[in-house]
């Protein structure tokens, strides 16, 4: 009986949501404001459980490590983010994390410059290893503003063009796939668990 | 001095995380633990910070009467009631915290997102134009990566999920490839500007 | 007005109600349909099939998604998690979003029904959610310690005194990272994990971020890759046709063999599995809706995207018979 009761209301809710697609309305509106509330109050306890309790409140209160003082006053600065005056504050726990920046520095640099460039220059042994490196080589090219595209340079990277309206198609197509699954498992849920018109 | 004290802190941090990238040793090691340890502390402050935005943005509207400020009740409502529930029964399987998860957030959640299959549709109807050589070239390639995906395109012919396959492997891998270099070179570039202290949009504005 | 013209200015919610029919008719008629195994799916099968029963080798599931996502990414999650108790494979799942935790607890709920003598802390070990602060932390200290950077367990166990740690230390082990995502996550792994520790890292990731990941497939930063709900599908077969498969010869599944799956069907309507020819196995029991539920989304998948094509090649139409029409005027 529960769970039946369960999935009327999250049917409901589906409902509630599918109906703006014949036009905007009531239903629509709390269900939409009602998501909000509901994702913001979820996260709440999960945080206050999983990140304040082990990292803030047991350290500090219960294993006596004082020093994670000032992290916690600095977690508190982000606070002053809405007053006028004392804006300038949430910056520095802003900033406290920002540092990591010269960790990924190197790190996306290699992972997707320098692995991409090294594979990118394999032998040319066959057409499509021979496509790949034109394709590569005249986008490259075309990203490049510096230069006017003109001449035998401008056909050269009008290539690229061409081989990003291949690569937007492939993309459009794997899109529309994607979007698709997303509605069938509503309709899955909505036939299957709610009308039960699917084992 | 408002702005320049934190700038002075990424810059000094940055330096010092490129180096221990490099450079394995046991004070790299530890600062880094020390940097961890701090994070760990500083993060769940950001939740307070969406909260509050929240409830000022909404509390506003209620205390305005602003248009449709009924509904602002309700998303300050759900968000109250939601993290009532997970304090006071617990967020563990077969509590009313994740009952209201599993049949209030993930479904709406879903859905949301699925409204747009409905907006492809209408989109290729309305929009997808071939009006240029290269946007016919497009709509091509989609349909054949279309129908290679699904199984009604082998059924009709097993030319069609083979080169499928062959767009995916090689004309799109080299515009991914160009593309994904061009991202990677321009990230790199704004991580350096960050380091160097020349982008400072994160400090937001005096 | 012409007809090509009343064509165009269409009612947008009559395209609406088309394309319900279109998933709402093959969903309540589910027929059988052949699903062809793409190289990338089978990379990823093959790698983590080379793990089953060791006991010095892991893997490790990242859910880095939400519940909107859900349709295309749990099914190749109960799958990949079927593989794993079907041939005795060690699993680690892990989250850095609050809202990925009840998915993964899910998952792990729905694909382990089946199988009675499965263990939390012995078979499989849910490491639970973690801050999204700890990513960088946990996916740079697994390549050290293991227990030392997760510590506890989502029932707040010590997981260095759980029985599916031993012979488990640091990416030595616990070798391979398959990362659920909708986003680009899983290019955070690539950078970290492999780069640095040179794990295996691989995706299963929405049909919208597969296309985009073909350069790391290629360049071996990626051992393989599940895309969208095809990849899910194409999983699920490989499940049913190897690890899941019993016999006389092979009471605990058969090793991933190319000419197999290029042959066999599985007809997931009926309780059979199908060999070019004359083979055929009749399975026990018919196939559970929850390790099918990719393949008959497949089906409706298909009449979609004839439907997609369908409409543009309208619409194009339309525009230009619209177009010569104003031009002869």
């Amino acid at each position: 009986m529960f769970e039946i009761i369960s999935n009327i209301v999250a049917a409901l809710l589906t409902l509630f949501i599918f109906s703006f697609l014949y036009k905007d309305n009531p239903f629509y509106r709390f269900a939409e404001y009602l998501l909000v509330g509901v994702t913001m109050g979820y996260a709440i306890p999960l945080v206050y459980t999983n990140a304040f309790i082990p990292f803030v409140y047991r350290p500090i209160f219960l294993e006596g490590n004082f020093w994670l003082i000032i992290p916690s006053i600095l977690g508190i600065l982000y606070t002053f983010r809405f007053s006028e005056k004392l804006s300038w504050l949430s910056r520095y726990p802003i900033v406290f994390g920002m540092g990591i920046v010269g960790m990924g520095v190197p790190m996306s640099m290699h992972s997707s410059v320098l692995v991409q460039m090294r594979y990118a220059m394999r032998p040319i042994d066959n057409i499509n290893t021979l496509i790949i490196f034109i394709g590569t080589v005249s986008i490259l090219l075309y990203f490049y503003f510096s230069k006017p595209h003109k001449g035998l340079y401008g056909k050269f990277t009008n290539i690229g063009i061409w081989f990003m309206m291949v690569g937007f198609g492939a993309s459009f197509g794997y899109t529309v796939m994607a979007r698709i699954s997303l509605l069938i498992g509503r309709i899955q849920f909505l036939l299957g668990d709610f009308l039960g018109l699917i084992k | 001095m408002k702005r320049q004290i934190p700038l002075i802190i990424v810059i000094t941090l940055g330096f010092i995380f490129v180096a221990h990238t490099f450079i394995p040793s046991k004070t790299s090691v530890d600062f880094y633990d020390w940097w961890v340890s701090w994070s760990k502390a500083i993060s769940p402050f950001a939740v307070v910070l969406g909260i509050l935005s929240l409830f000022m943005v909404h509390g506003t509207k209620i205390q305005r009467k602003a248009p449709n400020w009924q509904y602002s009740l309700v998303t300050l409502a759900a968000l109250v009631f939601t993290a009532f529930a997970g304090f006071a029964w617990g967020t563990s399987e077969g509590t009313p915290f994740m009952w209201m998860f599993k049949n209030v957030q993930m479904p709406m959640s879903a859905t949301m997102f699925s409204l747009l299959a409905f907006y492809i549709a209408s989109a290729a109807y309305k929009a997808f134009r071939a009006k240029s050589p290269q946007a016919t070239l497009l709509l091509l390639a989609a349909f054949i990566v279309m129908l290679g995906q699904v199984p009604l395109g082998a059924a009709i012919s097993k030319w069609i999920p083979e080169t499928s396959q062959w767009i995916l492997n090689v004309p799109n891998l080299a515009a991914k490839r160009g593309i994904a270099t061009g991202v990677g070179l321009g990230s790199t570039a704004t991580a350096l500007k960050i380091l160097l202290g020349i982008e400072r949009t994160y400090l937001g504005s005096d | 007005m012409t007809f090509w013209e009343k064509i165009q200015e269409i009612d947008r919610r009559w395209i609406y109600l088309v394309v319900l029919l279109c998933i709402i008719i093959p969903l309540l008629i589910p027929f059988n349909s052949k699903t062809y195994v793409t190289e990338p799916t089978s990379n990823l099968y093959k790698k983590i099939d080379s793990f089953a029963g060791k006991e010095d080798k892991a893997m490790l599931l990242s859910f880095s998604h939400d519940a909107s996502t859900m349709a295309e990414l749990f099914p190749m999650e109960v799958s990949i998690l079927r593989h794993c108790f079907e041939r005795n494979i060690k699993v680690f799942t892990i989250c850095f979003s609050p809202a990925a935790a009840p998915l993964m607890a899910y998952a792990i709920n729905v694909a382990k029904e089946d199988y009675e003598n499965l263990e939390s802390g012995v078979d499989y070990c849910n490491f639970g959610y973690k801050p999204y602060g700890l990513f960088l932390p946990i996916v740079l200290g697994m390549g050290d310690d293991v227990s030392e950077a997760v510590d506890t367990d989502t029932d707040g166990r010590k997981i260095k005194n759980l029985e599916i740690m031993k012979g488990i230390r640091n990416y030595d082990d616990l070798n391979l990272i398959v990362d659920f995502a909708a986003s680009s996550a899983v290019f955070s792994w690539i950078t970290y994990a492999r780069v640095r520790f040179g794990a295996n890292v691989a995706a299963g990731v929405t049909a919208v971020m597969a296309a985009d990941n073909y350069p790391y497939l290629q360049s071996g930063q990626l051992v393989g890759m599940l895309s969208g709900l095809k990849g899910a599908a194409e999983y699920e077969k490989l499940v049913d046709v190897f690890a899941a498969y019993e016999d006389e010869q092979n009471p605990d599944g058969r090793e991933f063999s190319q000419e197999v799956i290029k042959n066999t069907w599985v007809p997931i309507m009926e309780k059979t599995i199908s060999y070019t020819g004359d083979t055929e196995m009749q399975t026990d029991v018919e196939l559970p809706y929850k390790f099918k539920q990719a393949r008959i989304g497949m089906n409706a998948q298909s009449i979609a995207h004839i439907m997609i094509i369908i409409f543009i090649i309208i619409g194009n139409v339309g525009y230009f018979l619209s177009k010569k029409n104003n031009n002869e005027v």
